[in-house]
């Protein structure tokens, strides 16, 4: 109950800020300018509509999570807030969930709006609905969901300057974890191949969430695939909430 | 006369006003300069373009978004050349890259198959080109298609061409006429009626004013050929 109280109070401070909106509209802008992108394509315009859209639905996802992640935790202590929650009888890990859930309810607002936007966009230029795309656009919120504990979890600790760059390190890390492990196998010797297998196995590996080139394609998706990739998402995705909140923990307020 | 005209009410219209006349009266004519100079010209960002392990890092696993990208500046390529020297030394590298950004791009495959045939004269690169796209798209009819097309049609070689056309007509989705053209080359006969309608088809099925012009171009060549036969027996 109290969870679902700062949650709600989150979103609704979420929704009032204007950097949500600033990314938002130029998120919508990007997705809406890939029509005319795609005129000159020769053919190609409901590939460029979808992967354009998918990426900007995902890269500006990526920015709204990091830049109003780090603030969460951060704002309330430079506020001095964060004395009068912790005073009051409720445990800290309940005050970070709430904080943390209210994020992903509005990233889920956002990336809806944004998905409906590309699914609409695609069903103008195709002829036809491409129902992948609203399945790609959910791994994609899994992404943000990781990302978004990745900057709640340096907000515990860091200031919000360095919370932003370690999260947008992690970001583009987890993004090219796939060519890490590609590199491993193809030119590293034994020594250097155990240590970059086990970053891959530890650094959180967000290239498994893309399903983009499967739906652009109209490829078939593995079921089983899709299924590893959201239990691996939700457990990476715990992994980091349950170190947020034992570092929070420990955190003296006094 | 200038207080008043700092007024501080005043300043943020004069500061506006003063931002649009700099963006007229100087930043667009500077912009307007930069083709004259050759600021960031294609010809300099076709020859720039990373290799595509370079691109795979730098587009953050945005593959097909870069893929993309590559593919605009290819058309922007071949319309630029189309226009001028009809020269094409970097329209192979170009494809390349965009099928090594994204492996399912089957349009890539085809439609650079057909400018690097008749538009840069490079049938070998052609060829090598959709024979990458069969192994990365087994499923596709497009690729193997178009490979017997080149066979026939540029090489003549028509056992090749058979074998490509035996493996479209495997394939889900594939054109109706392919049984037809798989019996008419065992039958080794009607070699330009054949032509006529392989090109006849690509002119209907065409999505671009380039690739019908290519067409149109050879169905007029193939027409007259088959008209010179008849114009002698009937003298």
């Amino acid at each position: 109950m109290k969870i679902a109280a700062i949650a709600l109070n989150t979103f609704r401070e979420a929704v009032r800020d204007r950097i949500l909106y600033t990314i938002l509209v130029f998120a919508l802008l990007l997705i809406g300018a890939s029509v005319i992108l795609a005129t000159l394509s020769i053919g190609q315009e409901g590939k460029i509509v979808k992967d354009l859209g998918l990426a900007s639905s995902s890269l500006f996802g990526t920015f709204i999570a990091i830049f109003l992640g780090i603030g969460l935790v951060s704002k309330e202590i430079e506020r001095r807030t964060i004395y009068a929650i912790v005073a009051k009888p409720i445990y800290r890990f309940q005050f970070l969930l709430g904080k943390y859930i209210g994020l992903v309810l509005t990233l889920l607002v956002t990336v809806g709006v944004m998905a409906l936007l590309v699914a609409g966009l695609a069903f103008a230029v195709d002829g036809h609905w491409t129902p992948g795309l609203l399945l790609a656009a959910a791994l994609d919120f899994l992404v943000l969901m990781i990302v978004t504990a990745v900057a709640i979890l340096f907000s515990t600790f860091s200031t919000p300057t360095l919370s932003a760059m370690f999260t947008l390190a992690v970001f583009v890390i987890g993004r090219l974890s796939g060519d890490l492990r590609l590199f491993a196998e193809q030119f590293a010797g034994p020594g250097l191949r155990q240590v970059l297998e086990g970053m891959y196995l530890i650094l959180p590996d967000l290239s498994r969430f893309q399903i983009g080139p499967q739906v652009v394609h109209g490829l078939p998706l593995g079921r089983a695939d899709v299924l590893v990739a959201v239990a691996y998402g939700l457990a990476y995705t715990l992994f980091l909430l349950l170190v947020a909140i034992g570092i929070f923990e420990r955190r003296d307020f006094k | 006369m200038s207080r008043a005209l700092l007024h501080p009410s005043r300043i943020p219209w004069l500061a506006l006003a003063l931002a649009c006349g700099l963006l007229f009266g100087a930043v667009v004519p500077l912009q307007r300069q930069a083709p004259a100079l050759g600021v960031a010209g294609l010809e300099d960002r076709v020859l720039l373009l990373p290799p595509p392990a370079a691109l795979r890092v730098a587009s953050l696993g945005f593959h097909g978004t870069a893929a993309d990208a590559v593919w605009l500046l290819t058309i922007q390529y071949i319309g630029g050349h189309l226009t001028s020297d009809h020269r094409f030394p970097e329209l192979k590298r170009l494809v390349e890259t965009v099928v090594a950004l994204d492996p399912h791009f089957v349009d890539a495959y085809t439609l650079g198959a057909l400018f690097l045939s008749y538009s840069a004269g490079d049938i070998a690169g052609a060829i090598s080109l959709l024979e990458q796209g069969v192994r990365a798209n087994p499923t596709r009819w497009e690729i193997p298609h178009d490979l017997a097309r080149t066979y026939y049609l540029d090489l003549k070689d028509y056992r090749q061409a058979l074998h490509w056309f035996e493996v479209t007509n495997r394939l889900p989705g594939r054109p109706h006429y392919v049984p037809r053209f798989v019996a008419r080359l065992y039958a080794a006969t009607g070699e330009r009626e054949t032509a006529l309608e392989l090109w006849r088809a690509m002119r209907d099925t065409a999505t671009s004013d380039w690739v019908r012009e290519i067409a149109e171009r050879e169905i007029a060549k193939l027409e007259r050929e088959l008209a010179a036969p008849a114009r002698e027996e009937t003298r």
